[in-house]
């Protein structure tokens, strides 16, 4: 998986750039994914907020920074791991068979003879398609998360758009937005990577195919989840 | 010339070619039998760089190209045109644009020239009209024949068959049969063809080799194989010899 990697990412860097399939590809990942991943995270915010509020009445009987804790969560957390993991289950899996069947039809060696470099022809689209493709969804999955807490501090916690607003701006900083894109990033260059790696190995049959999906959505997962604590862990120290 | 010297490939413990040895001459057609698993595909795609060998050598017009790197097996892989066993036809492409990807990829030719290519290579596996369909709204011998089509559209100097009739009817083989021999002798290429099909061997190869256990039993014409004694080549001429 680490050779898979190494090539694909010098492959960005080599021509030809297949400008029509990472479009292609960037609509798949994004455009096709974009309703489900604004309605789960809106409702992931809703529920972050709404337990945030009732543990701190419990605790602290005050739930006034709730606005800006949950703001923190949802930028520096929630919209790009739930973002992350939705995308693992739906373009990875995607991809996974994509791939294995073409594995297992032989057209991936087809492809070979026809003197087409496999990973600069599937992955390498895929790769750039899907880092662009979850930092846009993970820039909008923030602003709908935000959006979604706004309005349910607003008709059940009794806060106005101002104070959450003001709550917000004491916690939230800049570089929570830019961390997020990077996370963003970083997960999405993950599962094509596991994606491929899964598709290029498949066994014949349709059990080899379910295989690579089913290890392809648990790898990818597993995968965002070690590099979000090793990016968290990062940032911790640049706060 | 295509020629085998000690070839031996390995998937873990399993030996599939063991040492095995072998000379194609140019412009001929070499039919490979055996029963399955005894690589015959894994010696097809061994010539192309599809698969390594773990020992041995192969040598292709003079040149020893099981070291090849990827960048250097695309000479050689110019030079052949390999039919899957499966028709191994880009499902997100229509028929077409199957031919034409390794025409535009290959040869610096107009739009003009690509279309008339494909045109002759539809025509020449005897299916029209088909240019826009997708892969998945074809049967599975027309799939076959546009698999074909898509590899003599190149007009290789080496054409390697991978089972070409296996899932077939008995017209579309003998249709694909011929084609062979009639392609072979057009494109005045060296065709080496893996089957099970000892009837169409007797009849268009120059060359029949039987391999069993990764080795090469029987090597000869289809007269010689027809007086042959060995076992394994009495098993594969009874068949034929019945009907």
């Amino acid at each position: 998986m680490i050779s898979l990697f190494t090539e694909t990412f010098l492959g960005v860097f080599r021509p030809p750039f297949r400008k029509k399939e990472f479009f292609q590809q960037l609509h798949f990942v994004a455009n096709t994914s974009l309703a489900i991943i604004v309605f789960c995270v809106s409702f992931a915010a809703i529920v972050t907020i709404l337990e945030s509020s009732f543990h701190m009445k419990l605790v602290i009987q005050n739930d006034s920074m709730v606005p800006g804790f949950a703001a923190v969560l949802i930028l520096r957390e929630l919209a790009a791991i739930v973002t992350a993991l939705l995308l693992a289950s739906r373009i990875g899996a995607g991809y996974a068979a994509e791939i294995g069947s073409m594995q297992i039809t032989e057209q991936i060696d087809a492809l070979k003879m026809l003197g087409i470099d496999p990973i600069n022809y599937l992955v390498v689209p895929r790769f750039l398609a899907s880092i662009a493709g979850t930092m846009m969804l993970t820039v909008i999955a923030n602003v709908f998360c935000l959006l979604s807490a706004i309005l349910v501090s607003q008709l059940y916690l009794g806060f106005t758009f101002g104070m959450f607003i003001s709550s917000m701006h004491r916690f939230v900083h800049f570089q929570d937005i830019i961390f997020s894109m990077i996370k963003g990033a970083c997960f999405g260059a993950v599962i094509p990577i596991v994606a491929s790696y899964f598709g290029f190995n498949c066994k014949q049959g349709a059990e080899g195919v379910g295989h690579a999906t089913t290890n392809t959505v648990v790898l990818a997962s597993i995968g965002i989840i070690v590099v979000d604590f090793i990016l968290s862990y990062t940032f911790s120290h640049i706060y | 010339m295509i020629e085998f010297k000690g070839l031996i490939k390995k998937f873990g413990n399993r030996t599939v070619l063991n040492g095995l040895d072998l000379i194609i001459r140019e412009g001929e057609i070499v039919f490979i039998l055996g029963t399955s698993g005894t690589g015959k595909s894994v010696l097809l795609k061994n010539i192309v760089g599809l698969m390594r060998p773990d020992e041995g050598e192969i040598w292709i017009d003079g040149e020893e190209v099981s070291r090849f790197s990827e960048d250097q097996y695309f000479s050689i892989r110019k030079k052949c045109g390999m039919v899957f066993q499966q028709p191994a036809l880009f499902d997100s492409l229509t028929v077409f644009e199957n031919i034409a990807f390794g025409l535009r990829r290959h040869f610096r030719l107009s739009e003009r020239e690509v279309t008339d290519r494909v045109q002759l290579a539809l025509k020449l596996v005897n299916i029209q009209g088909v240019e826009q369909k997708r892969p998945t709204q074809m049967s599975y011998g027309m799939q076959k024949r546009v698999s074909l089509a898509r590899t003599i559209a190149l007009q290789p100097k080496i054409l390697l068959f991978d089972e070409p009739t296996t899932g077939l009817d008995p017209i579309t083989t003998t249709v694909i049969n011929h084609l062979i021999q009639d392609l072979s002798k057009q494109l005045k290429s060296t065709s080496i063809v893996v089957s099970h099909d000892m009837n169409c061997a007797l009849s268009i190869a120059d060359r029949i080799v039987v391999l069993d256990k990764g080795q090469i039993e029987a090597i000869g014409t289809p007269d010689e194989l027809k007086k042959s004694q060995h076992p394994l080549v009495r098993d594969f001429l009874a068949e034929v010899l019945s009907l």
